[in-house]
């Protein structure tokens, strides 16, 4: 069995303990992952969580290979047997979520936020994808969704795959990726696409609409005419969603019953 | 006091990081400031250029660096101001001569000496970037009102915040009153909408920085024009002083009929 979970440093592939198959028929299972919703993966970096699996060198470059060959990034392998670990480590991966502080860290600054960014290229190996802050505690069963309250800009990228919630707007040039929702309580001009890992239920809300690139599961929807920034009318709350294979836009005062 | 290091970056190039670097690290001097300007862009340098020093380098920062002299050696004396220099970088070597530990390094040997230590960033998001944001303790992003140079500064402001190096403050530089107000030209607020950052400068659209870059003089050395002032109140919001931002009116019919007012 094969679990992905989201943290705010990116996504963890957790490989259950309970299985006793060969490590190739584990990738397997994954590269189907993969293949299925590439536009949830491409571009994305992973952690691995193998539990007490013992892997060989040869196992962790099959693996480093199948995720290249998806344009994914396995940056670090979680791991309980310390053969594996040292082999993780000679290779260059993270063997563990956190950079190694330097320090115990004093009680946070209350008003500075975490930087919950997955970067959109992320830095070889051994840190997490650049820019990350250290993995909370409170994050270690994985998170359902996404939430990050400030402004989304250009070549930032949210990756989760549950929902993704934004309090603030999403600047053009900003990349938002969600297995679930889509919900943007400010203006959405980045590209958004929901459903990622093929629920095409999955909806995207919106206070502006303006999206430069909009995609539920596999329905594409490329950008209106762009009435350049009709900023100040500011149209009302949208919610996009499939109907018959197309995305079509709501507005929110005539949704009622949207879900039946 | 240790000194500041301020560091003139954009993403975009060619929209004013190193008139904006000559022009507030000379506007700084001329308040009394111990300043230098250093020019982080290695093998694209054009700071001592528009500084007008260009024929008065013998070391650079990179020959410091590597140990052929001392940063005594490297700093160039600007007459103009009582307290001014430039630290060139090297035309023939790229940007992997300097890491950004020795960034740090340098700049700490120059905090020592003075108030102001203004880098010029290379344009761009690499490792010349990387090198110039490393020592700095506020970031001056300079963006044109033009839509590609405001996603650059976006995207810019995004990796300045996420390496926790700040405040970030906006320089909105070239902006042209008249054809904001035909709506030619994306206007302060469309700009702010995007970028929500505290603005420190707004500067107009001016024809004396052609010629005093051509001549090797910034501008706020004996400028009367908008863009001189404009550098010299970024100066003076910088040293703390309270000046309130004025958008630049739009010239009027007669004033474009019968010449500048200065």
């Amino acid at each position: 069995m094969i679990a992905i979970k989201g943290f705010k440093q990116g996504l963890l592939v957790i490989f259950s303990d309970s299985s006793n198959q060969p490590w190739l028929t584990r990738l397997r299972e994954l590269e189907a992952k993969l293949s299925a919703n590439p536009g949830f993966f491409k571009g994305g970096s992973v952690a691995f969580d193998v539990k007490a699996t013992p892997l060989s060198e040869d196992d962790l470059r099959r693996s480093i290979e199948l995720l290249q060959s998806y344009e994914v990034t396995l940056w670090a392998v979680l791991t309980g047997d310390e053969a594996t670990r040292a082999r993780v480590r000679a290779l260059g991966l993270a063997d563990r979520l956190a950079p190694p502080a330097p320090a115990p860290a004093p009680i946070p600054h209350p008003t500075r936020e975490a930087t919950p960014f997955i970067a959109a290229t992320p830095s070889p190996a051994t840190e997490p994808p650049a820019h990350i802050s250290p993995i909370e505690a409170s994050d270690a069963e994985g998170t359902d969704g996404l939430l990050v309250r400030h402004r989304v800009r250009s070549g930032q990228v949210l990756r989760h795959p549950g929902h993704v919630v934004v309090i603030g707007d999403v600047n053009p040039g900003a990349q938002l990726i969600a297995g679930g929702d889509i919900i943007v309580w400010g203006r959405l001009e980045g590209s958004a696409h929901a459903g990622a890992l093929g629920d095409d239920h999955a909806v995207i809300c919106a206070l502006e609409m303006s999206p430069s690139f909009i995609r539920i599961a596999d329905v594409v929807r490329m950008p209106r005419p762009s009435k350049r920034r009709s900023r100040g009318k500011a149209g009302s709350a949208q919610m996009a969603r499939v109907e018959d294979q197309e995305i079509v836009f709501v507005a929110w005062n005539s949704a009622d019953g949207i879900f039946e | 006091m240790a000194g500041e290091v301020i560091t003139v970056t954009s993403g975009k190039g060619g929209v004013g990081k190193t008139t904006t670097t000559a022009n507030v690290g000379s506007a700084l001097a001329l308040l009394g400031k111990k300043v230098v300007v250093f020019d982080g862009d290695i093998g694209l340098r054009n700071l001592d250029i528009v500084m007008g020093l260009e024929n008065r380098i013998v070391y650079d920062v990179v020959d410091y660096v590597e140990g052929r002299c001392r940063l005594r050696q490297a700093l160039i004396r600007d007459k103009r101001a009582p307290e001014l220099y430039l630290l060139p970088t090297a035309q023939t070597r790229d940007k992997r001569a300097i890491n950004p530990d020795q960034m740090i390094q340098v700049c700490d040997e120059l905090r020592r000496e003075f108030d102001y230590i203004i880098i010029d960033s290379p344009a761009g998001i690499e490792q010349g970037f990387h090198n110039a944001l490393a020592p700095a303790d506020r970031v001056l992003v300079v963006t044109n009102p033009e839509v590609s140079s405001v996603r650059d500064a976006d995207r810019v402001i995004g990796l300045v915040e996420s390496q926790q190096k700040g405040p970030v403050q906006l320089i909105i530089n070239r902006l042209i009153a008249a054809r904001v107000k035909r709506q030619e030209m994306l206007s302060t607020q469309d700009i702010m909408d995007v970028l929500s950052t505290e603005i420190i400068g707004i500067v107009p659209e001016d024809e004396a920085i052609l010629s005093s870059s051509n001549r090797g003089t910034p501008v706020v050395f004996n400028g009367k024009g908008p863009a001189a002032m404009a550098y010299r109140d970024i100066a003076r919001r910088l040293i703390g002083e309270d000046v309130p931002l004025s958008p630049p009116q739009p010239t009027s019919w007669w004033q474009r009929l019968f010449g500048k007012t200065e």
